[in-house]
């Protein structure tokens, strides 16, 4: 087996705490993520994850509602949108903008590429790109592969090509990544040390799975839990001076008492002095230029040995 | 519609595969911690990364939530027992020696003890092979430590663990104490060091776990099991058995490395410390006290 491949996409040991600088002295990564995106199922957006009332709430108040608290509090976010809603979002994408947020790729429909073949995937994210890089103005920096309520993870969905084939479509970072939780190098190919940069993502930090989760009507409803883990999480990686995301969905956080606890979040930062808040491409521009791969990737041959009886 | 002879012998049937059952296990009726303590806590890790995914054969970012657990969980937890001066358990599939050799290392370099968790995380069906990976995990263990493991936290069959050379297991929960379960003949009595699911970091914050499906979720913040396994603590702390009591903390490095939790866990044994009487022991520590002081009776084992 060459390296760790269908085991590992990054190196052996992340980095201790104390490497991890941050700029101009700053203590902590707080980046915010919001996804645009409504598909509720792996195959991406459908008319009928468009077509309801929680959907309308999202596209407009929801989405008024949380821009309206993150200008309050100052709060840069990085706003995913799938292709297939640039146009729906038209309005909305030129304001963020204005407000001084990023906005990303979430896929052509945010739909699960893992069984498309590389050429179909390819094809779909030149798409994708050139979609969003009419409504923004340029192409985006970044892609997500964020998951969808109903899909069987938590974590999101991606091929095997698809750092590769992100790589070459001159994306400089992935939205999404679980193998640390602070930026880290994904690496596609071991022998050139071919890598796209990672930033942190968990599934304890993203409303969707608390609010009304799987579906409304007779899902869960635990923003207390949310609030919670936010909390605690923030509380810890400032202490350890790592990074902390959270993944908000207008559709979800923007109502009502989940609105009003976000806001009590966003209040109670004023208590970590020191907090910088990027959006992702400044934090992986930053991340890149500090920890660039070519030093801070370290990659060893593995030792892996295939058996019968095994897993190879 | 079936007879009443036919029942009366479907029912005398599962009787006596329960009693059968039944009688595999012995339980230590004189039970004793050492120096008079009240509890006996192991902490024990499952450090099977992303192996358990890569058997279902599931999806990148699935082992990627697992890859976390080697290259950063796993070191936070070393660090969080050090810093207690805890020895914990480190229950390693043999092919993570391939894929974290230097945390393997570091974790038996540290004190602690490096207990088996099977080859690839899965138990062949088939008796040879079951034996071959045994024999591959205690092999890539003892290459990597410099010491043979001699506990098991598996499903794997006594008698190819006690022919393997293994003096204990960690599965199963017959009983709040350590125990001995026996093979189908009597034979092979192995002792059991108790876990329970309920004091499992996994079945609480980790999604899709053993394929559950979404309405079945069961992802909590860690304040809500702090307090549960505070009361575990306490419950067994509190004499219930006169010997003293026994808690095993299963935790997986890719969910209980995460900060948050980390930050909870340092809370928790701050909190067991605060009570005298606390023997924070390996797993391997509490049979090697068992089988010493209390061996098996079985057929042929006393």
């Amino acid at each position: 087996m060459p390296w760790k491949s269908d085991y590992t996409i990054s190196d052996e040991v992340g980095m201790a705490d104390d490497a991890v600088r941050w700029p101009d002295g700053k203590r902590c990564c707080l980046s915010v993520t919001v996804d645009l995106s409504l598909a509720a199922n792996p195959d991406g957006l459908r008319a009928s994850d468009l077509t309801n009332s929680i959907a309308v709430f999202g596209l407009n108040e929801g989405t008024e509602q949380l821009r309206a608290l993150l200008n309050r509090f100052g709060i840069k976010a990085t706003v995913t949108v799938p292709a297939a809603m640039a146009n729906i979002l038209g309005g909305t994408i030129e304001t963020m903008i204005a407000d001084g947020h990023e906005i990303a790729a979430a896929g052509l429909k945010h739909e699960d590429v893992s069984e498309l073949s590389r050429d179909e995937e390819e094809a779909r994210i030149g798409l994708a790109t050139e979609i969003l890089a009419k409504s923004i103005g340029h192409p985006p920096a970044g892609w997500f592969s964020l998951p969808r309520q109903n899909d069987d993870f938590s974590v999101g969905t991606v091929s095997p090509h698809t750092i590769d084939l992100l790589i070459d479509a001159g994306y400089t970072y992935f939205g999404n990544g679980l193998a640390d939780d602070i930026p880290h190098y994904w690496v596609s190919d071991f022998e050139t040390r071919r890598s796209l940069l990672a930033l942190p993502y968990y599934y304890h930090f993203d409303d969707q799975f608390f609010l009304m989760f799987p579906r409304a009507g007779t899902g869960l409803e635990h923003p207390d839990t949310l609030f919670a883990n936010w909390n605690a999480e923030l509380k810890a990686q400032y202490k350890r001076g790592r990074h902390f995301n959270m993944t908000l969905h207008p559709y979800a956080i923007g109502w009502c008492n989940r609105l009003k606890l976000l806001e009590d979040f966003f209040a109670g930062l004023a208590e970590f002095p020191g907090l910088w808040n990027p959006t992702g491409a400044e934090a992986a521009a930053y991340w890149r230029e500090t920890y660039p791969a070519e030093t801070h990737l370290n990659l060893e041959p593995s030792i892996w040995e295939d058996h019968p009886g095994s897993l190879s | 519609m079936s007879g009443v002879a036919e029942l009366s012998r479907e029912i005398a049937a599962l009787e006596a595969q329960a009693v059968a059952y039944g009688g595999r296990y012995e339980f230590l009726s004189d039970f004793a911690l050492p120096d008079d303590c009240k509890i006996a806590v192991n902490f024990t890790c499952d450090f099977d990364a992303m192996l358990l995914r890569r058997v279902l054969n599931e999806t990148p970012m699935q082992f990627a939530r697992g890859e976390f657990g080697g290259r950063v969980g796993i070191w936070r937890l070393l660090e969080l027992f050090d810093s207690h001066d805890i020895k914990a358990t480190i229950f390693t599939p043999g092919r993570i020696c391939e894929l974290y050799p230097k945390a393997v290392r570091a974790a038996a370099e540290g004190g602690h003890e490096v207990a088996d968790h099977m080859w690839e995380h899965r138990v062949p069906k088939e008796p040879g092979l079951e034996r071959d990976h045994i024999a591959k995990s205690t092999a890539a263990l003892t290459a990597l430590t410099g010491k043979r493991p001699v506990g098991s936290r598996s499903r794997h069959n006594v008698t190819a663990l006690t022919e393997a050379g293994y003096i204990y297991s960690s599965h199963g929960s017959a009983h709040h104490l350590p125990h001995y379960i026996s093979d189908a003949d009597g034979a092979n009595a192995l002792l059991n060091i108790p876990f329970h699911f309920a004091i499992d970091d996994a079945m609480f914050f980790s999604f899709a776990w053993q394929g559950s499906g979404n309405t079945a979720q069961r992802i909590t913040e860690p304040g809500r099991i702090e307090e549960m396994w505070w009361a575990a603590f306490e419950q067994q702390y509190r004499q219930q058995y006169p010997g003293g009591g026994y808690l095993n903390i299963c935790l997986h490095p890719f969910v209980s490395g995460r900060a948050l939790r980390i930050d909870m866990l340092d809370r928790l044994i701050t909190r067991m410390k605060s009570k005298p009487g606390v023997w924070f022991s390996t797993c391997e520590d509490v049979a090697r006290h068992c089988l010493d002081a209390f061996p098996p009776t079985v057929d042929g084992e006393a």
